[in-house]
């Protein structure tokens, strides 16, 4: 008998039930994961301690509506005694002795992780193919990327493995994913999620956020993760809210903006139609679309490059063989220490970042590129601000393209940054940005749209993404029964 | 030698008095076993954050205001990005582009010439972890890692080792009073670099710069800096140069030597660090905090010299914290203040040096020290029959005038008794009395050394003295 094709809400009246029992769900999402192996969707499994938890939840009440809730989790979330690895050879040996504030979160409300996702190593790239562990694979066509640097998630989700996964976003890294892949993913407010225990790639930018097949769980999840956090100092004071209550609204009377810059050349045409038609779906419901020019926009990547990098040069610092993680063996001194054990420990695409991101902060260059950058930021955070004045949300679509081939660019480090030149300005502007399968193109590949909300509008994204996915009833299962 | 102008900046490190660390709530302490005091932040474990003690905030606001700088109101920290073992993350979170305190001033006096001694500005950051060297080993405790430190720098503005050392006394004087530092420099709670350079004229411009590192107390921070402007005026008048260095003062050869030439361009390559707010600072935590400012050495010595305390006396006191903080307790009395410090400093802080204790611990109340400072100005106890009943004032708890009765020392205050002593003792010195009789005063001192000898310290002082004047008449 098969579970997890039915919704969570569904899975939670079995369970309150007691029709079934966690570990039937548990023994499922174990049997997805082994079917569908090939897709490379996991690093770590937590098979032996999951099966654990989920007998010791037998006697326990059924809660709420997480409980005994298969999940994965994203390889750069620090999980206490499972292994957690970023995707490196440089921590392909940790095994942490603390959790992510997200961790003990979705443990407070009994969810079972199922393994550590896999990923762009310390989540840089966009295509997943930087893993130490080898990319994951799309599972609507294997031949192509799943997108990144969540891809593992994204994966997981869509080939319909587990209901529930955690991703994390510096540029675009659950969007983006999430739009090749055909799931739900939903990058919050830069402050809603606690960031304690993420391995920090860009800490400016970092959020953790929920992956799902559809918008009504990826709001119940996000219910369970968000909160201020005492071991975070970015964590936003706000009281606890329903994300979902919104959702089966009337989105009549919603005034939406698209930036033109959005819908210009950088964007292949059929995703562009497909985006074109969803609009056309939202003004028959009665909202407002209109066109805006927004300025700034063109200008994400760049400002993301010199941010994120030059903060990710600092963060990976710490990566020196002393204290944990991969140590080169026998070095001569203490630089060689150093060297080899960053040499050996990081891959090319890290080395790069890491280079880059010193370059940026080195002597005079700090001035003409880090500060300047942070100024144009802020400036594109105020133009934000302008057009939330009048409109209630901005949209436009996640990705410029579908899932391209596993073998496309990739000795072209700078595509993998454009390919996040729609995702990036939201986290630039430390808003909240979510992906909604809008449809396929030719070659049957999912396609997005992205929805930008104002600061901890996250409810009213979801009002949206509802209404559209309510409406246009895709089938989103890769090859599949619904 | 020629005569050059010396010119001294002088940095200090002094480690924050709190419970716990700067970004983390391990435990701020010293002395325990390696490794004993740390958790996974500070560690610099993937994906720990820091969090920042209000703590260390209220104390850097103290430091500020008792080093009168101006309180920056809106600031962050950075990062200072640089590889090495001791730094758990390999960048250690500072202050760069917004320290807390600056224009600030110290005033010192040297030779009885006062001085401004100006501070350019003090920041807050995090100490690194202590690195013990051994053969080709290098053993990490971080215990240290993570404590909050205030580095206070100076402008280039002293002259002189001397200058400098009275800075240094001057700034752990005003930080261990407000409470904010221990300043032990022999466990590495203040801890002091120097910059010399010399130049001939004051119009010429700075000379080369040499840094002495970790000066491990502040009469060798003098020394070495005494030394280190010998050692460069030498170096000019040979018309020999030399490159900005770092050095150390080696203690058992009583010189300064050379640790490494400077590299130009070192880069630190700081940024602002993202994981910590904005910090603002209000009108009302600088208020919370001044009003927690004890009163300071200057004020005091002014006080007491004020109330009839010898001068040196009131330095002495405000040497010692606790016996200042008890006399202040005397200041609303009417009372001998002279008579008070003497007592303090005299037998009274022997014993507490020898029993290990403060005054507070023991049992001489603000009454009864009143009551013994009475006791000694009428002459009812003299300071040798204080000795004798010392353990008992300041261990039992009857009043002095109990204790003074039941030791039976009790002075003689009988006019009679005294009056057959000292006539005895006109008697066996007739050369003295002679000597008092042709003006000659110290024989009348000799006569009542005598007395008090021929009573065993007994006789009521003043009354002996009296009745020797008397006498000799």
């Amino acid at each position: 008998m098969k579970y997890l094709n039915k919704s969570v809400l569904e899975l939670h009246e079995l369970l309150k039930e007691k029709k079934i029992k966690p570990i039937d769900l548990v023994e499922e999402a174990f049997e997805n994961i082994e079917a569908n192996k090939e897709l490379n969707a996991y690093i770590t499994l937590n098979k032996e301690e999951a099966l654990k938890q989920a007998k010791e939840l037998e006697d326990k009440e059924v809660d709420n509506v997480l409980f005994g809730m298969p999940i994965a989790i994203k390889d750069n979330i620090v999980t206490k005694d499972l292994l957690t690895t970023c995707a490196s050879h440089m921590l392909d040996n940790f095994t942490p002795i603390y959790n992510a504030t997200v961790i003990d979160k979705i443990k407070e409300k009994n969810m079972i992780i199922i393994g550590k996702t896999n990923m762009d190593e310390f989540a840089m790239g966009s295509t997943s193919r930087t893993s130490y562990f080898g990319a994951p694979l799309n599972p609507w066509n294997k031949e192509k990327i799943s997108g990144g640097s969540s891809g593992g998630s994204a994966v997981t989700i869509a080939a319909r493995d587990l209901p529930f996964a955690l991703g994390s976003d510096t540029g675009g890294s659950i969007r983006q994913p999430s739009s090749y892949c055909g799931i739900v993913g939903m990058k919050p407010t830069y402050g809603r999620v606690s960031r304690y225990g993420l391995i920090a790639f860009a800490s400016s930018m970092d959020q953790i956020g929920p992956m799902t097949k559809n918008v009504y769980e990826n709001a119940l999840l996000l219910n369970a993760i968000v909160g201020k956090d005492d071991k975070d100092l970015t964590s936003a004071e706000k009281e606890p809210e329903d994300f979902a209550r919104l959702i089966g609204q009337d989105i009549k009377g919603m005034k939406i903006a698209v930036p033109n810059y959005f819908m210009s050349d950088i964007v292949t045409k059929e995703v562009k139609e497909k985006i074109e038609e969803t609009i056309e779906l939202l003004k028959n419901a009665g909202a407002t679309v209109d066109y805006v020019d927004m300025k700034y926009l063109d200008q994400a990547v760049t400002l993301y490059q010199v941010i994120a990098l030059g903060e990710a040069s600092s963060n990976l610092a710490r990566f020196d063989g002393i204290r944990y993680g991969f140590s080169a063996e026998n070095p001569k001194n203490i630089k060689d220490v150093y060297f080899k054990t960053r040499q050996e420990g990081f891959g090319t695409e890290v080395k790069r970042r890491i280079m880059v991101g010193a370059y940026i902060l080195s002597g005079d260059n700090a001035k003409v590129y880090y500060n300047k950058a942070m100024s144009v930021r802020a400036a594109m955070r105020d133009e934000f601000k302008r057009i939330y004045k009048d409109y209630d949300l901005i949209i436009g679509p996640t990705a410029t393209t579908t899932a391209y081939n596993q073998t496309d660019s990739i000795d072209d480090p700078l595509k993998s940054f454009m390919d996040d030149v729609l995702v990036n300005p939201a986290n630039m502007a430390g808003l909240p940005g979510l992906n909604v399968p809008v449809g396929f193109d030719s070659s049957n590949l999912p396609i997005g749209m992205h929805i930008i909300g104002n600061d901890f509008d996250e409810a009213k994204m979801y009002q949206l993404a509802s209404y559209i996915e309510k409406t246009l009833d895709l089938n989103l299962t890769p090859g599949g029964e619904k | 030698m020629s005569n050059y102008i010396p010119t001294i900046g002088v940095e200090v490190h002094v480690e924050l008095k709190t419970n716990t660390k700067i970004f983390s709530n391990s435990t701020n302490g010293y002395g325990e076993m390696a490794n004993s005091l740390t958790n996974v932040i500070d560690l610099g474990y993937p994906g720990t954050l820091p969090t920042l003690n209000k703590e260390v905030l209220n104390l850097a606001i103290k430091a500020a205001t008792v080093l009168n700088c101006k309180i920056r109101r809106e600031m962050h920290f950075d990062r200072k990005n640089y590889f090495y073992p001791d730094n758990s993350k390999n960048y250690q979170i500072t202050q760069s582009r917004t320290p807390i305190g600056y224009d600030g001033y110290v005033e010192i006096e040297v030779n009885g010439v006062k001085k401004r001694i100006e501070i350019e500005e003090m920041h807050i950051e995090e100490d690194t972890c202590k690195s013990t060297h051994r053969g080709t080993k290098t053993l990490l405790d971080f215990n240290r890692a993570g404590v909050p430190l205030i580095e206070i720098v100076t402008k280039p503005c002293m002259a002189s080792g001397e200058e400098a050392k009275a800075y240094l006394e001057k700034l752990r004087e005003l930080l261990f009073y407000s409470d904010i530092s221990d300043c032990k420099i022999e466990e590495g709670s203040m801890r002091a670099d120097a910059n010399v350079s010399i130049r001939k004229n004051e119009s010429d411009p700075f000379g080369t710069k040499a840094e002495i590192k970790n000066i491990g107390s502040i009469t060798n921070v003098g020394i070495s800096i005494e030394k280190e402007i010998e050692r460069q005026s030498k170096l000019y008048d040979n018309g020999e140069t030399f490159k900005p260095q770092t050095r150390r003062y080696d203690d058992k050869i009583g010189d300064t030597v050379l640790m490494r030439v400077k590299e130009t361009g070192n880069d630190y390559r700081y940024f602002p660090e993202p994981d910590i707010p904005f910090v603002y600072v209000t009108d009302e935590m600088i208020e919370r905090v001044v009003a927690t400012i004890p009163m300071l050495p200057d004020e005091r010595r002014k006080l007491y010299i004020e109330k009839g305390v010898p001068e040196v006396n009131a330095n002495k006191i405000v040497q010692n914290r606790s016996l200042s903080d008890y006399f202040n307790e005397l200041l609303e009395e009417n009372t001998n203040f002279k008579i008070a410090s003497n007592l303090l400093l005299g037998d009274i802080a022997a014993y507490l040096n020898k029993e290990e204790k403060l005054i507070t611990e023991t049992t001489l109340t603000k009454d009864r020290f009143l009551e013994l400072i009475k006791n000694m100005e009428d002459n009812t106890l003299t300071s040798k029959n204080l000795k004798d009943i010392l353990n008992k004032i300041l261990e039992d708890t009857s009043s002095i005038s109990d204790i003074i009765k039941s030791s039976g020392i009790e002075n003689i205050t009988d006019d009679s008794a005294i009056r057959d002593v000292v006539r005895k003792v006109i008697e066996a010195n007739p050369g003295s009395v002679e000597d008092y009789k042709t003006g000659h005063d110290r024989a009348i001192k000799f006569l009542m050394g005598q007395v008090m000898k021929e009573s065993k310290g007994s006789a009521n002082p003043k009354m002996a003295m009296d009745i020797l004047v008397e006498e000799l008449q």
